[in-house]
């Protein structure tokens, strides 16, 4: 009778070992999730106008996120767009995610390569340009606006346009304290020739103040 | 006396350790034999425990209790003049169908009820089980719809697919999920990720309403759900049952089989199921991407030796579950336009695809149970398991193709339990664990994790003791923990942050039952449990769908032009950061007397530094102003009760009534809680026509509910109004939410189940009247309504070899 206690006693003893054996031997790592090429986040934005006839005359305005998906707000910068009267502009942007300073993502490179889900959408003072006329086509998609790109791989056949590139014209009429807004819509599987700026949704929506002088 | 064919009831109710009697071996059954056609109480059949030289016969009203069985699992041997001698395999926590061979004419069903044993340690705590029929007749529903029918339980859900299980009021990380023994390894953070299981492989499912945080440890505050698979009965013959069948709502099918087979030694299952949905369609229009595909599979094995077992499982599921494609929106613009959208967009005609934003998880469990009864009255249970998790989510943006999340969660969880003899009357049960999760990041999402990599390991103690006196018995527990948590992120400039923190952490139980009589029983229980802050809770930060949200270590109250401060990550023990703890009382009072059973169950629990995310302000953006949230810990008291009546008005139609009742409150700053269940009632009407024309058996339940609108309700404050500056919100402000809670709703379920011989089948209708309908505890309420009426089909086929 004591055999057996002590054979019982003994298998416990087993089990018990058995059971810190397999603690024992859990493993551990303490590595950092890898860096990432963030390309979800947009900081910047910068809109560049240049004059096709003077490539030096360059008018600059951005808008700054510091933080990004942070709560800070955005910085928009507040001397706005100052352009010349009776000039032509060609309008290309900067699009970048610069919460790493030693990183900066250029996102404007990934929308390129998605052009055929993107198409950026403008709103202006109505008259403020000589051509495109009228007050952009954010309210209504079919309202004017002068792309100068067209998407590669489009939903409906036809090339359809994107808006990293575009020329504007400003009248004779000076104007101040106007408004102009640049709105970036992603139509993935949606985008056609007739969708508008409500369609998808917006990766960035900006309005600068606009003077023509 | 003329030969009957005799269809038995038993109610086995095995009481295990923790009970008062003095005996040898600690199982025991009891129960009462009835006679199906007359039922009448069976006096004087024979009850035998084979292999043993336990027998009794049941007394004059059929009742018959056998003691001091030594094994978790008996054949017993039921035998009467007049009736065929039945041998029945069983075990002692489980609910049964068995067959029996009647001496002349052909099969016949014996139905064994088994009152499920409790959980060993949560004896005096208020439970409710949900059998096996039960689930066999929801084969298309998540865990989470399928117990909301009970009382206390609901869900909260993001869409249709992902259901998250509500006890009275709490969910994610405060209920523990038990799968076969072992805590569920998931990724258990916000309302969207809900516990992937196979419910369809599932035998029973407990859920325990109370704090069992001493017996299963931390996040059991606010209860358990215990979900049990496959017994692996002894003496068993061949098995297999194979059902499926197709609803309407979705166009959805699923496929199902078990096989299964007992010796004197080995027993052993394979199960599998294929569930595929399309996009589901609310009354007035489709709702685009809600489908979803699950497989899942599963086997065990157990050994049967002398007063040893040795049981092995191993369980995979994939699925894959569409989300409202209407629901992702990244604007304020947007949002707004969904809000007020008649009709969501897009809302494109029926399809089984799912695109993103979709979830993706791959769950395996492998397990290793050995049970040794190593004296009459003492057992030790070893339990080893390893999860492996694996989750990807796809988001509508650039490179839609990569998974915006990408995960690998790894949980390595072992227990060694010990049943001690009987001990100065004391039965207990005393126990260590070890239980470890890896979380990593895969990289490749092109985005900073939203989560960061960590490890977690833990080391408890627990000990659990009771004592009866006649027909009191008392309940006591006490537990350890001690904690590390190793946490590696990236800030969103990919700078890499770290944290380490440490908590020990005792929990305390004591609880009461008393059993007036044969009919009433009244149990109590005032427990406590605890939980660290989940990482999501901890260190969320930036966009999650239509919201930035921020973690309690990502902000900091400020006194500028925003109510916080995101620019650093806290350290933890740098922070106001606190475990969660929460102290739940809980009473239970049950009486079943002439055809009427009532249920009473009232609690309050009270929780110290209550987690949960609410809004707080709108931020500029460069996509415009966009809502954010944060997470907030309170002082939180949460007040309810249960209430069921079930009535059986004739031998066929028994009627059950329902209702919970919820009062929860921040009371630390005296305003309301968000997200919080409302009011629910239902009647339950059940006519159980038994044989009737060529079915053997035939069963109708009606079942109208209703849920109201939840009136405590933070205040709303519209985005539009914080946007263009009418609102003002500061860190003191009151709590609010963007829309109101929406309005209550009446819904009806029907259902027919029958059986003819081997096949089983049912047809039920949810939603019958079509209801247009939005539930509070949704996240995607305020894109698209619930789904419309649902009409399910399902046939069974059960094979058995004997």
């Amino acid at each position: 009778m004591k055999t057996i206690d002590q054979l019982k006693n003994l298998r416990l003893m087993a089990l018990l070992f058995a059971a810190i054996a397999i603690v024992g031997c859990s493993d551990d790592d303490d590595a950092a999730p890898e860096e990432e090429e963030e390309v979800e986040v947009i900081t910047n934005v910068s809109l560049v106008f240049t004059n096709t006839t003077d490539p030096t005359d360059v008018v600059t305005a951005s808008a700054v996120d510091p933080d990004g998906e942070g709560v800070q707000d955005l910085v928009v910068d507040p001397a706005g767009i100052t352009l010349s009267v009776n000039t032509t502009y060609a309008l290309t942007f900067v699009i970048q995610n610069a919460l790493d300073p030693n990183d900066v993502e250029d996102i404007g490179e990934e929308i390129e390569d998605e052009d055929d889900e993107h198409q950026i959408f403008f709103g202006f003072t109505d008259g403020a340009f000589a051509d495109p006329t009228g007050d952009g086509n954010i309210d209504m998609a079919s309202n004017p606006i002068n792309y100068e790109d067209e998407d590669s791989d489009n939903q409906d056949g036809s090339g359809n346009p994107v808006g990293l590139e575009t020329t504007w014209t400003t009248g004779a009429a000076p104007l101040a304290g106007g408004n102009f807004t640049a709105r970036l819509q992603h139509q993935p599987d949606i985008k056609t020739a007739t969708t508008g700026a409500t369609d998808g949704d917006t990766d960035f929506n900006l309005s600068f103040v606009l003077n023509i002088q | 006396m003329k030969l009957k064919l005799l269809l038995a009831f038993f109610f086995i109710t095995y009481v295990v350790s923790i009970n008062g009697q003095d005996r040898p071996c600690s199982f025991s059954a009891s129960g009462q034999v009835l006679d199906v056609d007359t039922e009448e109480p069976v006096p004087n059949a024979v009850v035998k425990v084979e292999g043993t030289k336990k027998y009794t016969t049941t007394d004059s009203k059929g009742y018959f209790e056998i003691n001091g069985l030594c094994s978790k699992q008996n054949t017993l041997i039921i035998s009467c003049i007049g009736y065929a001698d039945s041998t029945k395999d069983h075990e002692h926590d489980s609910a049964m169908h068995f067959y029996l061979t009647e001496e002349v004419t052909d099969l016949e069903e014996v139905i064994i009820q088994a009152q499920r044993n409790k959980e060993e340690g949560t004896e005096t705590i208020a439970q409710v089980t949900v059998g096996k029929a039960e689930i066999v007749s929801n084969p298309t529903r998540s865990l989470a719809a399928v117990l909301a029918k009970e009382q206390g339980l609901t869900f909260i859900s993001t869409g249709n697919n992902v259901q998250l299980p509500v006890i009275h009021g709490l969910f994610g990380n405060r209920i523990l999920i038990l799968n076969n023994g072992v805590k569920h390894g998931f990724q258990n953070w916000g309302t969207d990720h809900a516990p992937e299981i196979d419910i369809a492989s599932a035998n029973s499912i407990t859920v325990i309403k109370g704090a069992a945080g001493v017996r299963y440890g931390p996040e059991a505050l606010g209860g358990a759900i215990v979900v049990e698979s496959n017994p692996l009965l002894l003496n068993n013959p061949l098995y297999a049952n194979i059902g499926t069948g197709y609803q309407t709502n979705g166009r959805g099918y699923h496929t199902t089989f078990e096989i299964g087979h007992g010796t004197e030694k080995w027993s052993y299952y394979a199960n599998g199921n294929y569930t595929r949905i399309g996009d589901r369609k609310a009354p007035d229009y489709n709702l685009t991407n809600t489908g979803k595909e699950e497989s899942a599979f599963g086997l065990g094995v157990l050994y049967h030796k002398d007063e040893w077992d040795f049981k092995v499982q191993y369980s995979y599921i994939d699925q894959n579950l569409g989300v409202l494609r209407a629901s992702f929106v990244n604007s304020p613009e947007a949002l707004i336009q969904a809000f007020n959208a008649s009709t969501p967009e897009p809302a494109d005609p029926f399809s089984y695809d799912i695109t993103a934003p979709n979830q993706t998880t791959q769950h395996h469990l492998a397990k290793a149970e050995v049970n040794w009864w190593y004296s009459d009255t003492g057992k030790l249970t070893l339990i080893g398991g390893i999860q492996l998790n694996q989750r990807d989510e796809f988001d509508v943006r650039r490179n839609i193709e990569l998974p915006i999340i990408d995960l690998d969660l790894l949980t390595y969880d072992y227990q060694l339990a010990w049943k001690h003899p009987k001990w100065h009357g004391l039965n207990g049960l005393l126990g260590v664990q070890y239980f470890s999760q890896n979380n990593d990041n895969n990289p490749g999402t092109q985005t900073t994790p939203f989560i960061p990599n960590y490890n977690t390991d833990r080391f408890s103690a627990f000990g659990v003791e009771s004592i009866t006196f006649g027909k009191n018995t008392f309940e006591a527990g006490l537990r350890f923990d001690f904690e590390t948590n190793d946490v590696r992120g990236r800030e969103t400039n990919q700078d890499i942050f770290r944290d380490n923190y440490s908590f020990t952490n005792f929990t305390a139980s004591l609880g009461y039952v008393r059993r007036f009589s044969e009919n009433s029983v009244f149990r109590t229980n005032i427990g406590s449990a605890w939980r660290t802050p989940n990482v999501a809770e901890l260190f969320s930060f930036g966009q999650e769908g239509f919201r930035l949200i921020y973690g309690l270590l990502r902000f900091t109250d400020s006194d500028g032009d925003f109510p916080i401060d995101t620019s650093e990550v806290i350290a933890l023990d740098d922070s106001n950061v606190e475990p969660e703890r929460g102290f739940k009382f809980i009473n239970e009072f049950e009486t079943n007397k002439n055809g009427n059973s009532h249920k009473l169950t009232v609690y309050s629990h009270f929780i110290d530094n209550y987690i949960f995310d609410r809004p707080i302000t709108v931020s500029g953006s460069i996509r415009g102003p966009t809502t954010a949230f944060i997470y907030n810990q309170v002082d939180a008291l949460f007040l309810g009760a249960d209430y069921s009546w079930k009535r059986q008005w004739t031998n066929q139609i028994s009627g059950t009534f329902g209702i919970n009742y919820l009062w929860s409150r921040n009371i630390g700053e005296n305003e309301a809680l968000i997200n919080q269940p409302p009011i629910s009632t239902s009647y339950g009407l059940e006519w159980n026509q038994g044989k009737i024309w060529k079915f053997d058996s035939s069963k109708w339940t009606i079942r109208p509910s209703y849920t109201f609108r939840q009136f405590q309700a933070p205040r709303t404050v519209s985005i539009e109004s914080l946007v263009d500056g009418s609102e003002m919100i500061t860190s003191d402000s009151e709590i609010f939410d963007f829309t109101d809670a929406p309005e209550g709703y009446f819904l009806l379920d029907l259902s027919w189940t029958f059986g003819w011989k081997n096949l089983s089948a049912s047809v039920t209708a949810q939603n019958l009247l079509n209801s247009r309908y939005r539930d509070y505890l949704n996240e995607l309420r305020f894109f698209a309504d619930e789904p419309g009426r649902n009409i399910l089909f399902t046939l069974n086929y059960k094979f058995n070899s004997k």
